[in-house]
């Protein structure tokens, strides 16, 4: 349990998408103009994270993985479908977000007022392929570490697009020198939180 | 023909399924030979440079050749089992089962005048996982020591790598001023009892035997070496000390 | 070559660079730019994809079934990755470690959807591929740059050679620990938007 909560702060803190990897820059940067739309963006991919991680985890370890086949008998245990990881991920992410879209129209259309637009553009948002990589890549034992660093990934990446989208709103008025403004001073911006979070790095829980 | 119709559509899907599909696979096989490849060639070069010796690419099969003679896999109580190939044993793997159920792969080197034992040791650092290799050499046996002789005691040469530890602290530890303090420190104390090498904090005196220095900034990293030594040598205590080859 | 095909090249470098003026594709690329050599790498993989998969799609735009075309791009893109990656691992094992997932990440990387979206659904193959290689240096011109400053400042060295003298860090110099860290990548692109934009007023937001 400890070592769940552990594994949840590290990737909402020290571990954050935005800061420490640069996922997800894109829609951060776009979607950071207004405080309410970044709260809806950053609710869609902590829910979108959320469940594709746990999905990727478990093609992972029963499909991809070198020897991953062996549950199908010892005729398939030398296969190796790893390099077909990317492909995969992608789909599952693209049907999952599809899916998602779907749900949620049928049963809360007032949801989906506030969501819909997000949903299609976060199959491309490189924080959730990016969240299925790392998962694969740092081989979580178990399908409940895999949603807990989903979840927390997710949530550090809320954390980060609603903090810079409360800044820019403060600054809209500020005196910025011209060519700064917009892109270049976000940028900027984010690179200094950036370092405000290294403050978190070492810390042991 | 309509592009729009259901059976086109499916259809177009599958063609493009089955193409991209064989092409990948294709590709796959093709390249996994120089992949694989290119692990065995690393992991000979690391065996290698733990021993002191530098190895290029182009040399590296030749060497390993010429240098390591042996390497077979034993267990807790120093005993060897046949059957299981050292270089391809996953220590992520075997480091989770209880003690005395792991196959510990042993790698001999033999240089002009001594023996080395090479071990594999893996473990966590900061980010992530952090390993390396650890070479031990043959102390002579004078008349003057008694039954608490202990063949294998000192470090002969440390390599160590990381996954991602941060830049210009933990990462580190894959530099020669890190690794070369390990040289010639000792595994077992006066009383033969097993310890792992210390990484202290700055001011590790050079006479101590068993004492590094720790890298200012990267102290959870350095602290991950020191378990990672203890946790991935201690295995090896009755075979370190039984050794009478 | 023709005036037209050539601004296609160009046009990205600069008024059209993907990086500081389409905000596209910023996710994969500043973590790899602490050193010059993996970012060189990664710019030649995305050029390579972008341009190709620009080609696939401009030669099949007019079969492509409406419903399924984003899938249809995904899974261009995808396999184009894998091939990439595949061959990174084959051929250049070393700058493979260090890029890791950041290789994976191209798929998302917003200016192959965005090019692919935007330009080779309504254009001819050798136009969209032009397209493709010109958007993939722009973006590439940004990682050079970005990693050439870090790794100048960061460990005085370029491409792995040490560059700064030895009597420089005698005299009291140091190398800049900061540049190696990754919030000095998003500073490094923010300055280099503002003199970009200085230069060329017209990118200037209102």
């Amino acid at each position: 349990m400890e070592n769940l909560f552990d594994l949840f702060v590290r990737n909402v803190f020290i571990e954050n998408m935005i800061f420490a990897y640069f996922l997800g820059m894109c829609s951060y940067l776009a979607v950071s103009k207004t405080l309410k739309t970044s709260v809806g963006l950053g609710i869609a991919v902590i829910f979108v994270i959320t469940v594709t991680v746990p999905v990727n985890w478990l093609l992972e370890k029963y499909l991809l993985k070198a020897g991953a086949l062996a549950w199908l008998g010892p005729a398939f245990a030398n296969f190796d479908l790893s390099f077909l990881s990317f492909l995969l991920f992608i789909a599952v992410i693209a049907a999952i977000v599809q899916l998602i879209e779907m749900v949620i129209e049928k049963f809360s259309p007032s949801l989906y007022n506030a969501l819909g637009i997000f949903l299609p553009l976060i199959a491309v948002n490189c924080a959730v392929l990016g969240a299925a990589l790392f998962m694969q890549e740092r081989e979580y034992g178990t399908i409940a570490e895999a949603t807990v660093y989903g979840f927390g990934a997710g949530f550090g990446w809320a954390l980060a697009i609603v903090v810079l989208a409360a800044i820019r709103e403060k600054i809209r008025y500020s005196n910025i020198p011209a060519p700064l403004r917009g892109l270049g001073i976000s940028f900027i911006l984010t690179g200094l939180l950036a370092i405000a979070f290294m403050g978190f790095m070492g810390i042991k829980i | 023909m309509n592009v729009q119709s259901n059976s086109y559509t499916f259809v177009y899907s599958s063609i493009i399924v089955v193409v991209v599909a064989t092409l990948l696979a294709l590709a796959a096989t093709a390249l996994k030979p120089a992949q694989d490849r290119n692990v065995e060639i690393e992991k000979k070069q690391n065996i290698l440079s733990s021993a002191r010796i530098t190895a290029s690419r182009e040399n590296v099969q030749k060497l390993y050749d010429q240098y390591i003679t042996d390497s077979y896999t034993i267990n807790s109580k120093g005993e060897k089992i046949e059957g299981i190939d050292p270089f391809e044993i996953n220590l992520r793997e075997e480091l989770k089962k209880p003690q005395d159920q792991r196959n510990l792969p042993v790698f001999e080197c033999t240089l002009d005048d001594s023996l080395l034992l090479v071990i594999p040791v893996y473990g966590k650092g900061l980010w992530g996982p952090i390993w390396g290799y650890v070479s031990l050499v043959r102390d002579k046996k004078t008349p003057s020591d008694s039954a608490s002789f202990i063949p294998y005691k000192k470090i002969y040469g440390a390599i160590f790598d990381h996954k991602g530890e941060t830049p210009g602290l933990g990462a580190e530890i894959n530099q020669a001023f890190f690794q070369i303090p390990f040289r010639n420190k000792v595994i077992f104390d006066g009383s033969g009892r097993f310890h792992s090498i210390k990484v202290v904090k700055g001011g590790a005196g050079l006479s101590s035997l068993n004492e590094v220095d720790g890298i200012s900034g990267g102290t959870i990293t350095s602290k991950g070496v020191q378990a990672m030594l203890d946790t991935c040598l201690v295995s090896y205590q009755t075979y370190f000390k039984s050794s009478n080859k | 070559m023709a005036s037209k095909n050539l601004k296609l090249l160009i046009n990205p470098l600069n008024n059209e660079n993907p990086i500081t003026v389409q905000v596209l594709g910023i996710c994969s690329a500043l973590a790899v730019t602490v050193q010059v050599k993996p970012a060189l790498i990664m710019a030649l993989s995305v050029t390579v994809v972008t341009g190709f998969s620009n080609l696939i799609i401009a030669s099949l735009r007019n079969t492509i079934p409406p419903r399924i075309r984003i899938i249809v791009q995904l899974v261009v893109i995808a396999a184009l990755v894998i091939i990439v990656d595949q061959l990174l691992k084959a051929y250049v094992y070393d700058v493979s470690k260090k890029l890791s997932v950041f290789v994976g990440l191209i798929i998302t990387n917003c200016i192959l959807m965005g090019r692919l979206e935007a330009f080779a659904m309504a254009n001819k193959p050798w136009e969209s591929f032009l397209d493709g290689i010109g958007n993939g240096f722009g973006y590439g011109m940004i990682l050079v740059v970005v990693s050439v400053l870090r790794e100048l400042f960061g460990s005085g060295s370029l491409l792995g050679f040490q560059l700064i003298p030895q009597s420089f860090y005698e005299a009291g110099y140091k190398d800049n620990g900061m540049m190696i860290l990754p919030p000095m990548a998003l500073i490094t692109v923010g300055i280099i938007i503002w003199i970009q934009r200085t230069k060329n007023r017209k990118l200037i937001e209102k």
